[in-house]
């Protein structure tokens, strides 16, 4: 980013490559914090008829006052046209397969997109579990929709801590091992398309589910992704640089971060 | 003829719990309803080795278990979502003070349904091939466990699933938005899991933020998704979720949200934080001094308030609820 003049922070460039995922009517479903956000950005400025709801059964609502601070946050109640449940929207809709997309966050995230939100633990685990030496925050919803969503997104900051050769525990499958492991399971869900970081894009190649850069962003190259990415990320031959937000999309993405929650440093 | 089941909170606590009790939290969000102030009323009463069954944490759990009195605990999410990373149980859990079980929030919503429906067992796929099933806090020399979420066969299609095993908690405390004498509730914004809770627990104690007539059941009877005949008592307590929020009565109080939580962090200010919000007040009033004039009206300012316009005439005040009260004690 040397030389290049930011007029958007790195954490609104990932939302808003993150929201130009979703298309117009897809029924999606957004996990709390970023995620949220890149949701409604993306309802907000070319999806009006995405069809959202969170994991509490919240359905029809546009936030108001800024970002939610849960799931649940009255500024997410303040507008919904129907409250139901856990059972009804994590499994009526994303666990019976009628849930197009989901996206969620990662403390750390391995090659094969399988993302850990448990715990750090110093070294491996072991045969005998034990007590992270770190807690984090548990799976909560992100691995019913890692195995339910059609697709699903994955929004990280890139850090070379959070990209791990295989993550220490599985909170939310990715694609397991690679190639076709996780098929054996039979989930509904077909697993993440794209992990998008804040210096870029990801995306699994289609035999061996590894992931690959597929794009980079106008302030970052391959060889800064390379270097915050722990296992030796490859490059696919159609790599590209993500065009730059809009004035459109900016605006679009202030209007729901109305408290400046992605323009923090 | 239904009778009349309002209590204290002192009495709820003091008549369905005891040390070791299983006990469950409705509807047990992060930053939403939550029967918290009964997390409060426990650790009041001494209670301890507590088994936990929160379907997300809240600070209800991150109070009990960064207060130890929570030997087991089983829950989907563990953090506190925006506001970060539960410090309480954190540290319970870092320190094995504090066994966690994890599982994914739909798991807790199906294995509480499948406790409401007497079964033994729910089939689902997810959690499976996950950590959340080779790895078991409750059985840690189990690896790849496999009684925590066994496999099973479908016997139609002989697809692989996996079994969970649901859940009946001994006691329950359910926050709702208003309770009429009998226990009839409603509940304002998402139900999360309380409508399986209430039929998967084995007591169920309503904590009320309103208590209403009722007439008002009887005009809204599709929205009572908590009918009388399932609750053991109802419990009035004004801002029950504090700091948390309540959708139509009050917002989350995000300066007690940070200061609970960096209290929560440490043993020492763990024992400054119960001397100054669990073991200071005698009474409501005193409960509602705590808080403070200033943050109860700037939280009752609520974006959320019309939701509660239908329900207000309804509403019944302080004396003709203590009347109750002391009917349902006798």
């Amino acid at each position: 980013m040397n030389s290049h003049k930011l007029e958007y922070t790195r954490q609104e460039m990932m939302a808003i490559a993150t929201g130009r995922e979703l298309r117009d009517g897809e029924l999606a479903i957004f996990g709390v914090g970023l995620s949220m956000l890149a949701g409604y950005f993306a309802q907000e400025h070319h999806a009006p008829n995405i069809r959202a709801m969170t994991e509490g059964g919240v359905y029809g609502a546009i936030p108001v006052g800024g970002l939610p601070w849960g799931i649940e946050c009255n500024r997410i109640s303040a507008n919904a046209t129907s409250f139901t449940n856990g059972v009804d929207a994590l499994g009526f809709l994303v666990a019976s397969g009628r849930c197009d997309v989901g996206i969620i966050g990662a403390a750390q995230v391995d090659k094969f997109g399988n993302v850990n939100t448990t715990g750090i633990w110093d070294g491996e685990i072991g045969e005998h579990y034990r007590a992270p030496k770190t807690r984090l925050t548990g799976a909560g919803g992100a691995n019913d929709i890692a195995c339910g969503a059609g697709r699903v997104l994955i929004m990280v900051a890139h850090e070379p801590k959070r990209f791990a050769e295989k993550v220490t525990y599985i909170s939310s499958p990715g694609y397991l091992d690679g190639g076709n492991t996780r098929e054996c399971y039979g989930f509904v869900g077909g697993g993440p398309s794209a992990i998008i970081t804040t210096l870029g894009i990801l995306r699994p190649n289609p035999d061996t589910k590894e992931f690959q850069l597929d794009a980079y962003y106008p302030f970052s190259n391959i060889e800064e992704i390379q270097s915050n990415t722990g296992w030796e990320l490859k490059v696919c031959p159609r790599v590209h640089v993500v065009p730059e937000p809009t004035v459109d999309e900016l605006k679009a993405l202030r209007k729901v971060d109305e408290t400046g929650a992605l323009r923090k440093q | 003829m239904p009778q009349p089941k309002l209590i204290s909170l002192a009495a709820a606590v003091d008549r369905f719990t005891q040390n070791g009790v299983q006990y469950a939290s409705g509807a047990a969000l992060p930053i939403g309803s939550d029967a918290i102030v009964l997390g409060r009323e426990l650790l009041r009463q001494g209670r301890n080795q507590l088994h936990a069954i929160f379907h997300c944490n809240s600070q209800q759990l991150n109070l009990l278990a960064g207060a130890g009195a929570v030997d087991k605990a089983e829950c989907g999410f563990s953090g506190l979502e925006v506001f970060g990373f539960a410090n309480g149980l954190r540290r319970a859990v870092e320190t094995g003070a504090t066994q966690l079980e994890d599982y994914s929030n739909l798991a807790m919503a199906i294995r509480l349904f499948g406790g409401a429906m007497n079964w033994p067992f729910v089939p689902a796929t997810v959690n499976i091939g996950s950590d959340i099933q080779y790895r078991s806090a409750f059985s840690p020399e189990e690896y790849p466990a496999t009684s925590k979420i066994p496999m099973i066969t479908d016997p139609f299609s002989g697809r692989q699933l996996g079994a969970f095993q649901s859940l009946q908690p001994e006691v329950a405390a359910i926050h709702v938005s208003m309770a009429d004498p009998l226990g009839n509730a409603i509940m304002l914004g998402t139900e999360w899991s309380r409508f399986e809770l209430s039929r998967a627990a084995k007591k169920v104690i309503l904590v009320a933020d309103e208590i209403v007539h009722t007439d008002c059941m009887r005009q809204f009877p599709n929205l009572v998704r908590i009918p009388d005949i399932v609750v053991d008592a109802v419990v009035y307590w004004p801002f029950a979720a504090w700091p948390q929020s309540s959708p139509g009565l009050y917002d989350v109080d995000e300066d007690h949200m940070r200061s609970m939580n960096k209290a929560l962090a440490t043993e020492e200010t763990t024992q400054q934080y119960l001397k100054d919000y669990v073991f200071s007040y005698q009474s409501h009033r005193d409960y509602l001094g705590m808080i403070g004039n200033e943050t109860r009206e700037k939280i009752t300012q609520t974006e959320t308030s019309f939701l509660m316009d239908p329900y207000r005439k309804w509403i019944l005040s302080a004396d003709e609820i203590a009347k109750l009260v002391l009917e349902g004690e006798r």
